[in-house]
């Protein structure tokens, strides 16, 4: 077993590595460790088909508690987390048909015309809309039409756009907190522990609509003379958000389907459909509703963010299976000295740093099995671990340019429209309003759950 | 010469390159696209100068970023990309320039009327060259040169395939410092002439 643990801890290591040097693409760099972890760590080092069946983990798919649970039971999933995939493909599809018939951009064009172009309220409606959306959809797609609306405004409007792009990447890592739907982090998590799109909504979702209050004013007072516009302009002349709609019979479907998909997430508890059979659904429906354009919305679906996950999947299997994970949770239980608001707080700050400077879904597919030991070993309840680690490991990354993918994107559409980001000028507003997030977190949980 | 014509010039630290490709712009009449330029561009669109100078030519810190789907939080690369995207706009609108750096010897070589130049010159020549424009002690401009060049190596190698200063890189490499500023000036504006006539 020694073998085996050294074994799947250096190729663990050696995928971040490898992960943060960009030299290969990163899904090649999980498939490969993926693959090294079934051959070495279950093969040689703990000539194990069991591990390997139960990471590979094919056989939950053909269980009808994957698709529907009707009798409230769900499946505790280890190893590759089909539910997960399954709901993630399902949404891209679903979002390259929106983004396909101009929704996103219709979005933006229609707030900032109903707020008459005034800077300062579509500085406000922006981040409460990037929140709003990243509860359901990814945040990267978000950012990537947010900000490149941002930045269009703010060409006709003359005003600089990176305190809004800035502000609008927060909000997105926020909002995706909030549901089980959002951010990555949440749909390993949710899926992993059967949490459902209401438990998230009930517990994240409460403390992210809570700092969300604060962060718009925080980003309004932090930023209000940034704001300002250069010279006057004439609205007249600015495009419909009407103009935005490529299609619209697609646009009246995708958003038909949208809000489908909303009311099936809320739901799911109580109809018992699970994310993955959500997941198919909506896609089907967003391919026979634009079947000319099956082929079109199927290349710009993200596959290499599956393989991603595949590899990924595989590779924390292999610390969990040799017993890594539950080193690591009984060490955190050890620094602790068994004080739950210490353990809580360190699971918090420790995932809110992390995720600062490392990606936060490998850290948070990693630290699932860490928090289900944890709880199971120190008797505080796992709900309330995982809520701590949900918004440690998603709000965590917005402190600096390289913690979240939204982040990423922002920047770059910025900088790609000539105004680019560096960490000083990125983290300046950004940490502070980490912390605040953060410390508004611990103080809700520490009073509404210890 | 009505053709459309590029001259990309490549340089070592202190080689005076930059001061040929102005006078070698000059003789033929043709725009200079350097860092003033970039620049001027910045503020015409009402982006802020500090920002885009402060990223022009420099490479990638490694750590410090990340690429998420082809998108990179890296200011160098997005900055890079700019100039690059302006580069070949003007060059796919028939414009005819002299560009200094900014990798333009890999991305512009595709059209038909375009050369790419080195210019290098002796360590002597370039630490005298620092030290007087600069102001610097003639250890300082030592380590300036070798910091600069390979900041610039580096730069260029993570977008182009070829290498920065190889030889094969380039259609033409020169040593300034065997005919000074002037007179490589002139060779080059001779050259030119004679290679599109």
């Amino acid at each position: 077993m020694l073998l085996a643990q050294i074994l799947s801890v250096a190729i663990f290591t050696v995928m971040f590595i490898l992960i943060i040097l960009e030299k290969f693409e990163r899904h090649h760099i999980t498939l490969v460790c993926g693959l090294f972890t079934l051959v070495f760590v279950f093969g040689i080092g703990m000539h194990s088909f069991k591990a390997v069946k139960e990471t590979l983990s094919i056989h939950s798919m053909f269980v009808k508690g994957f698709w529907l649970a009707t009798d409230g039971s769900h499946e505790t999933s280890t190893g590759i987390n089909w539910a997960t995939i399954i709901f993630i493909v399902g949404m891209m599809i679903m979002v390259e048909g929106m983004g396909r018939v101009g929704f996103f951009r219709w979005l933006c064009m229609r707030l900032a015309k109903m707020v008459n172009y005034k800077v300062k309220s579509i500085f406000i409606v922006f981040m409460i809309m990037s929140a709003f959306l990243a509860m359901f959809i990814d945040s990267i797609t978000v950012i990537l039409f947010l900000a490149t609306v941002t930045i269009e405004l703010s060409t006709l409007l003359k005003f600089n756009p990176v305190p809004m792009i800035l502000s609008e990447v927060f909000c997105a890592n926020l909002g995706g907190s909030a549901t089980m739907s959002g951010d990555p982090p949440n749909i390993i998590i949710g899926t992993s522990f059967g949490y459902s799109f209401t438990d998230f909504i009930c517990n994240t979702g409460v403390i992210a609509l809570i700092a969300l209050v604060f962060m718009v004013t925080f980003f309004y007072f932090a930023y209000k003379n940034d704001l300002k516009v250069k010279q006057d302009v004439d609205i007249t002349t600015f495009p419909t958000p009407e103009s935005a709609i490529t299609d619209k019979k697609g646009f009246a479907l995708s958003c038909g389907i949208f809000i489908l998909a909303i009311v099936l997430l809320i739901t799911h508890a109580n109809t018992g459909l699970s994310v993955a059979t959500i997941g198919v659904l909506i896609s089907f429906l967003t391919l026979i509703t634009a079947p000319k354009h099956i082929p079109e919305i199927l290349k710009k679906v993200d596959y290499k963010t599956v393989l991603f996950f595949l590899g990924l999947f595989v590779v924390v299997s292999g610390l969990e299976q040799t017993g890594i994970l539950k080193i690591i949770a009984d060490f955190i239980g050890k620094i602790s000295g068994g004080n739950i608001y210490l353990m809580i707080a360190i699971i918090i700050w420790i995932s809110a740093i992390a995720s600062a400077f490392i990606d936060n879904i490998p850290f948070a597919a990693t630290m699932i099995p860490v928090v289900q030991t944890l709880a199971a070993s120190s008797g505080v309840p796992l709900t309330t671990m995982t809520w701590a680690l949900a918004m440690g490991t998603d709000v965590g990354g917005s402190a600096t340019p390289i913690g979240a993918s939204a982040n990423v994107v922002g920047i770059a559409v910025a900088g790609k429209a000539g105004y680019p980001i560096g960490w000083k000028n990125y983290c300046a507003k950004a940490v502070p309003a980490t912390i605040i997030t953060m410390l508004i977190a611990t103080v809700y949980i520490f009073v509404v759950y210890l | 010469m009505n053709k459309q014509i590029i001259i990309s010039i490549g340089r070592e630290h202190g080689s005076a390159g930059h001061e040929i490709a102005r006078l070698l712009a000059k003789k033929l009449n043709f725009p200079l696209y350097d860092k003033k330029f970039f620049t001027e561009i910045a503020h015409q669109n009402g982006l802020n100068i500090n920002d885009i100078a402060k990223y022009d030519e420099v490479p990638r810190k490694y750590f410090f970023s990340r690429t998420v789907n082809g998108y990179s939080s890296s200011p160098e690369i997005n900055v890079a990309e700019l100039q690059f995207s302006l580069l070949k706009s003007r060059a796919a609108d028939g414009d005819s320039f002299v560009v200094v750096g900014r990798c333009s010897d890999e991305l512009l070589k595709s059209y038909p009327n375009f050369l790419s130049i080195f210019i290098t010159a002796d360590t002597k020549d370039k630490i005298q060259h620092i030290m007087q424009t600069k102001n610097l002690t003639e250890s300082q401009a030592q380590k300036e040169i070798i910091k600069t060049d390979k900041a610039r190596s580096v730069y260029h190698d993570y977008y182009c395939k070829s290498k920065w200063s190889e030889c094969k890189t380039y259609d033409l490499t020169i040593n300034a410092s065997r005919l000074g500023i002037e007179g490589t000036t002139d060779f080059l504006f001779q050259f030119i002439n004679q290679y599109f006539a």
